[in-house]
């Protein structure tokens, strides 16, 4: 296994900023040096290899920031955080004639394909816009193609019922090639695109943000930018989603939003 | 502390052994379900009057506190003295892993006063000690012989001969001292 220190991780940070234009300075350190030395330890690779490497660009380059900044997601993750947007926030957004929805930091859009279903299931899809956005074009394009592997589908599938799910899963793909593919009714109002949440600014006024699990990837300083970022882009009554170990502590905007649920962290902007 | 299976029982009795304030942070990191929804503190309450948690994201880490490892995060030890929590792959199919806190502890620069590793039925934890353990620090596993799944104990043993073996005869009151003691 390749130990990694603090040190040597601020001179990768650095070179990354200068070869690739990507910042890490805002990230959370511990997590990056997990993740950095499980790279090097899974392709065999020392600091000053994996160094000369991304000088040489390419693919590697994007491999790494990849690996390091990917958010892995389920569909319906944390079922009971679906049943309680049905109770506490769907009828609020029935008050409004266009809803828009923004989940940050969407991977390959599980939980833009759930919230797609949520929508559908309560009558307001055909007048909602879900905006999904990451910051890979990876990722970004296997979401859009809206393609799963069925292994993965079997535990979303659990999701869904225990999310109490109106119907089955398999209602909303098809299977084609030994793989799950999204039928295309799901994904017309689903927009997925790049926007960095580091670096990038308000894009739309937004009547729901899903970022869950998302805010844990950065420190103290980057989280409270991005957590102002999201105030922003929220429409006054508008209603902010957390992972389910995420709390609006540290943010700067704990006195901006009132609690819907506390155990699974909903929160609705009041000023 | 790292344990997993056969290591709750024990657990809930190192707690009971605090009695009075601790010279140091307690961090328990128990293998559980995503979706066990049970929260140790709660658990735990009636077992010692020493405050309990469940750390979230960037809190700082206290003396005097015992802490739990959130199920479906890796729990991370910073330089800042902040726990971090992290959502990325598991380890040996666990998340929280004892590696990554033993492992972001080991690296922190923070002083450990021991690890220990306990019963359960897979290998994790056994790099992290280890490297704790290279770090200068005191490290202990329970005696594989007496743990209810041997596995992890006998694991963290091969991986590196020299922690102390926790016997069964003076398990807790060995732990009791320890964790008492003003060294590090």
């Amino acid at each position: 296994m390749i130990v990694l220190e603090y040190q040597e991780l601020e001179l990768l940070i650095v070179r990354v900023r200068e070869i690739s234009g990507f910042d890490f300075s805002g990230y959370a350190r511990p997590s990056l040096l997990r993740r950095a030395a499980r790279y090097l330890t899974k392709h065999a690779m020392s600091l000053s290899e994996l160094i000369v490497h991304l000088e040489q660009g390419g693919k590697v380059v994007y491999d790494f920031i990849q690996e390091l900044t990917v958010n892995y997601s389920e569909m319906f993750r944390d079922p009971d955080f679906f049943i309680s947007l049905r109770s506490e926030v769907i009828s609020y957004l029935e008050s409004f004639p266009a809803i828009r929805i923004w989940v940050a930091g969407c991977a390959s859009g599980e939980e833009a394909f759930s919230m797609a279903i949520l929508l559908k299931e309560t009558g307001l899809y055909n007048r909602s816009l879900i905006y999904a956005t990451d910051l890979s074009e990876r990722v970004l394009s296997s979401a859009r193609e809206g393609i799963f592997s069925l292994g993965h589908m079997r535990t979303f599938s659990e999701n869904y019922l225990l999310a109490e799910g109106k119907y089955s899963l398999s209602d909303y793909y098809h299977v084609a090639y030994g793989q799950a593919v999204m039928v295309p009714d799901l994904r017309k109002n689903l927009v997925f695109s790049l926007h960095d949440l580091t670096g990038d600014g308000v894009f739309n006024e937004f009547q729901m943000v899903s970022c869950r699990n998302v805010m844990i990837y950065f420190n103290l300083e980057q989280r409270q930018k991005v957590f102002r970022l999201l105030y922003e882009s929220l429409a006054m009554f508008g209603f902010l989603c957390l992972g389910k170990r995420e709390t609006l502590r540290y943010s700067g905007y704990e006195e901006h939003f009132r609690v819907i649920d506390t155990r699974l962290n909903i929160y609705q902007k009041i000023k | 502390m790292g344990g997993s299976s056969g290591s709750f029982a024990l657990f809930e009795e190192i707690i009971k052994l605090v009695t009075k304030p601790l010279p140091c942070a307690l961090i328990f990191v128990l293998h559980r379900g995503k979706s066990s929804l049970s929260e140790l503190p709660v658990l735990f309450n009636s077992k010692t009057k020493v405050r309990m948690e469940e750390p979230q994201h960037l809190d700082l880490l206290d003396t005097n506190c015992i802490y739990f490892a959130v199920p479906d995060y890796h729990l991370l030890i910073g330089p800042d003295q902040r726990f971090y929590l992290d959502a990325a792959e598991k380890d040996f199919f666990s998340r929280p892993s004892i590696d990554a806190t033993f492992i972001s502890a080991a690296q922190s620069g923070i002083p450990i006063k021991a690890a220990m590793l306990f019963s359960g039925a897979s290998e994790d934890g056994a790099k992290g000690i280890r490297q704790i353990a290279e770090a200068g620090f005191r490290t202990y596993v329970q005696n594989p012989d007496f743990a209810e799944a041997q596995k992890m104990p006998l694991a963290a043993i091969d991986a590196y001969d020299k922690h102390q073996i926790l016997n069964e005869e003076n398990l807790f009151e060995e732990i009791r001292s320890i964790l008492y003691s003003h060294s590090t």
